[in-house]
């Protein structure tokens, strides 16, 4: 029967496919605790600046920074979008993008409600998927990176950073937008969108009473606050991008480790019901043949 | 069943005039009685023994009657085996309860006759010809034999037109022709019988002409049915039922081999003489053809055949043959017929219905797994094919179109096991919007049917082919990307579609 062959020739591709995924699971999982520890250390270092430069912002009016001030006319919005490079990691780049194509659509002007049309929009995509998928949809990005793997490292990041911080400053970008996976937790990421420039929100997070106190406190600068200032400002929205690439990273490993877990367990049970029906069906073969031998032989009696 | 003497002639005469094969018959015929004793019985076969020189010839119909103990037996049967030294070995198409040795047996002198001509219509025969609903005698003019040679290679009809049924999937991936032939493939439970009664409803109540339904081993209450749903039917807005234009012959599950293996000649011989004599286009419905193999498998080895593949009997494909060859439509008029073939087991290359596979023009395969979708009529799109879907007969467009169905949904049914084990995300932007608009394709191709209105609650479409074409040209195009894929579910046109998304809307709200 005809049958036998392609079932077993079905089951020996998903075999195949199951070894990939099993490997897959196996190197995120070796990633995911690097890439997470790296997520971690950072977490801390970036939210005490974050803390710091949103208690200096409010603790005094003379201190200020152009980088806390949003510019009055927004005209140039810069759209990141941080994606994978590699796939297989379930719905981690199709959330991602799905976010980010909506917020491309209020962007552009294209979405009916919830429309922030602006003059000049532009797309900066990190990944190989993002691309692909904007390219797809005939969408240009200004921009794209694809050198960030699971280990993105400063030097890398700074650059970037450096561009940005240089085209609001002379006044060329009006804002600078994120869309990426937080990491919250091992068991919670979540896609966000947030602004990364003008750091405007550092100044008006909600505020702990712990922090409420500090702010009170008074600060003595030295030599004086602008020169802080303009050291502390910047170095906070760099480790702030470089916590997004960080959080994106490690998301994805998480992500991929799932995605690949679950894969590897409907590879298993498909294999299982597929072994079940080439059993069976070469069971019935051979129980076809041989009721023919003996009706063959029975009649040639 | 010894017919009076007139009757006898009567056949006699009008067969002066026909084919060479009748003729041959009427030498038999003029012989006095030719009695033979019945020397075996075994199951629905039995052997009789004649004198040497006068054996009744191969498919000549003898009958057997007698009356012991009160049990009355009137028994046709049909000489299949000359076995030498006078005996021949003959299959029953009755019961044989109550054969014993030694009965009488008179050869008929010519193969069984069945009463042909206007005057069958309305009526429900067995497949001796009988009447079987208690309507009276038939008073038919005419009786032909059921065993007949083919028309000649050169009185075929070459014409080749498409058939349009309404029905979406039908129309668009296996058109039927018209003076073609038309298989529904299935397994047990998959509507076959369904889509043949909705042809019937779609086909037979547009249609003019004759129709005639063979009922082949398949439920005995379904065939019930079927006969008080036609007296219901009618015919467009003539007035007139559509029993008033069909005749039914029956030869069900209830029936012996002998029985179920000669019915569908029955029918068909009521079908040709429409064919013939009123050059009309004529229906014949079978249900089920598989019915008939599986009868003859069953005598075969009583007649003491060896068995072939699967157990069935070795001249498998020639008994097929002499049947489909004989539905076909000749230079004086059509018989386009529609066929349901039962799929044992689920397999497709069983020898039953791979033999009936190669006759046909069109053939429409209906899957279990997409019947377990809730998805009918369960028709299989990249099983299904016709022989008219090529640009020549159907034209470009709808060529295209049929195309792009099948190659979407050939790029869908690719991708499951991926989609299955990695999820749909893994796949590429193309492939996604593929599998976006297969999936709505796959629901689109169901359709609410005629006769399943009182079961579903909905109404059934008839969907003009144009339309078909423009809704999965659409669908493709991915204009209607945007509807929910349920909305794509039992509806017509694409606008139904869209309709029943705005009633989804607002039934959510």
């Amino acid at each position: 029967m005809a049958k036998t062959k392609t079932l077993n020739k079905r089951r020996n591709s998903i075999r195949s496919i199951r070894k990939i995924t099993r490997t897959m699971e196996l190197i995120s999982t070796a990633c995911y605790r690097r890439a997470m520890d790296r997520a971690v250390s950072a977490m801390a270092y970036t939210d005490r600046l974050t803390k710091m430069v949103r208690n200096l912002a409010s603790s005094g009016a003379e201190v200020s920074h152009p980088l806390l001030i949003p510019h009055e006319e927004t005209k140039n919005v810069s759209l990141l979008v941080l994606t994978s490079n590699r796939g297989l990691c379930g719905g981690y780049n199709g959330s991602i993008l799905r976010t980010a194509y909506h917020r491309w659509n209020q962007l552009i002007g294209k979405d009916g409600e919830g429309t922030q049309k602006v003059e000049d929009p532009s797309l900066i995509i990190s990944g190989k998927r993002g691309i692909s998928y904007f390219r797809f949809r005939k969408i240009t990005a200004s921009e794209t990176y694809t050198q960030f793997e699971d280990k993105p490292a400063w030097d890398e990041v700074e650059p970037i950073a450096n561009k940005y911080l240089e085209l609001y400053l002379t006044g060329k970008l009006d804002r600078l937008e994120i869309v990426y996976t937080k990491f919250f937790s091992m068991s919670k990421q979540a896609v966000v969108h947030e602004t990364l420039l003008p750091l405007t929100e550092i100044g008006s997070g909600e505020e702990s009473a712990e922090e409420k106190h500090q702010a009170t406190a008074d600060y003595d600068f030295l030599p004086d606050a602008t020169s802080i200032l303009s050291e502390v400002v910047p170095a906070s929205f760099k480790t702030k991008l470089f916590k997004c690439f960080l959080d994106a990273a490690v998301s994805e490993q998480i992500a991929r480790m799932v995605a690949m877990k679950a894969a590897t367990e409907n590879a298993d049970s498909m294999i299982q019901v597929l072994t079940m029906a080439v059993n069976r069906s070469r069971q019935s073969q051979i129980t076809g043949e041989l009721t023919e031998l003996i009706g063959g032989v029975e009649a040639l009696k | 069943m010894e017919r009076p003497i007139s009757k006898k002639i009567k056949i006699t005469v009008f067969t002066i005039f026909s084919t060479g094969f009748r003729c041959k018959q009427r030498k038999n015929d003029i012989m006095a009685s030719n009695i033979g004793h019945i020397t075996q019985v075994i199951g629905s076969t039995f052997d009789v023994e004649f004198s040497e020189d006068s054996l009744p010839a191969i498919y000549n119909a003898v009958t057997v009657k007698s009356e012991k103990n009160g049990v009355v037996l009137n028994l046709t049967g049909e000489v299949q085996q000359h076995l030498g030294s006078g005996r021949v070995r003959c299959v029953a198409l009755g019961s044989t309860d109550g054969l014993i040795r030694g009965l009488e047996c008179v050869d008929t002198g010519a193969p069984v006759t069945v009463p042909v001509g206007p005057e069958t219509v309305g009526r429900v025969f067995n497949l001796l010809g009988e009447p079987i609903d208690n309507r009276g005698p038939v008073k038919a003019k005419m009786r032909d034999p059921i065993h007949r040679d083919a028309p000649a290679l050169a009185d075929l009809s070459t014409k080749t037109e498409i058939f349009e049924t309404g029905i979406k999937v039908i129309d668009l991936l296996t058109p039927f022709v018209r003076g073609g032939k038309a298989g529904l493939f299935g397994g047990a439970g998959l509507g076959k019988t369904v889509i043949i009664q909705e042809l019937i409803a779609r086909i037979a109540s547009a249609h003019g002409g004759y129709s005639v339904f063979a009922g082949v081993g398949e439920r005995t209450r379904e065939g019930n049915d079927l006969w008080l749903e036609l007296q219901e039917a009618e015919i467009g807005q003539t007035g007139k039922h559509v029993i008033d234009q069909t005749c039914m012959v029956f030869g069900q599950m209830n029936e012996p081999p002998g029985a179920r293996l000669r019915v569908a000649l029955t029918a068909l011989t009521m079908a040709e003489y429409f064919r013939d004599q009123s050059g009309m286009d004529v229906l014949l419905f079978v249900d089920n053809i598989f019915r008939f193999s599986q009868a003859g498998s069953e005598v075969s080895a009583l007649l003491g055949r060896m068995p072939s593949a699967v157990g069935y009997q070795p001249t498998l494909a020639s008994e097929m043959g002499a049947l489909q060859e004989r539905i076909t439509s000749t230079d004086k008029g059509a018989i386009t017929s529609v066929q349901a073939v039962y799929v044992p087991a689920d397999d497709p290359t069983d020898p039953a219905p791979a033999t009936a596979f190669g006759q046909l023009d069109a053939f429409v395969y209906l899957e279990r797994a997409i019947s377990e979708k809730g998805i009918y009529p369960a028709v299989d799109p990249l099983a299904s094919s016709s022989r008219v879907l090529d640009p020549q007969y159907v034209g470009e467009e709808h060529y295209a179109c049929a195309r792009r169905v099948q190659s979407t949904l050939q790029r869908y049914r690719e991708l499951q096991d991926i989609i299955a084990i990695l999820g749909v995300d893994e796949l590429a932007e193309a492939d996604k919007l593929i599998v976006h608009r297969a999936r709505r394709m796959e629901r689109f191709l169901s359709q609410p049917f005629l006769v399943a209105e009182a079961f579903t609650g909905k109404k059934g479409e008839i969907t003009p082919l144009k339309e078909t074409i423009r809704s999965f040209n659409e669908i493709a195009d991915g204009k209607w990307d945007h509807l929910p894929e349920s909305a794509f579910m039992y509806v017509g046109g694409i606008e139904q579609a869209e309709e029943q998304a705005k009633r989804m809307e607002a039934a959510a709200k």
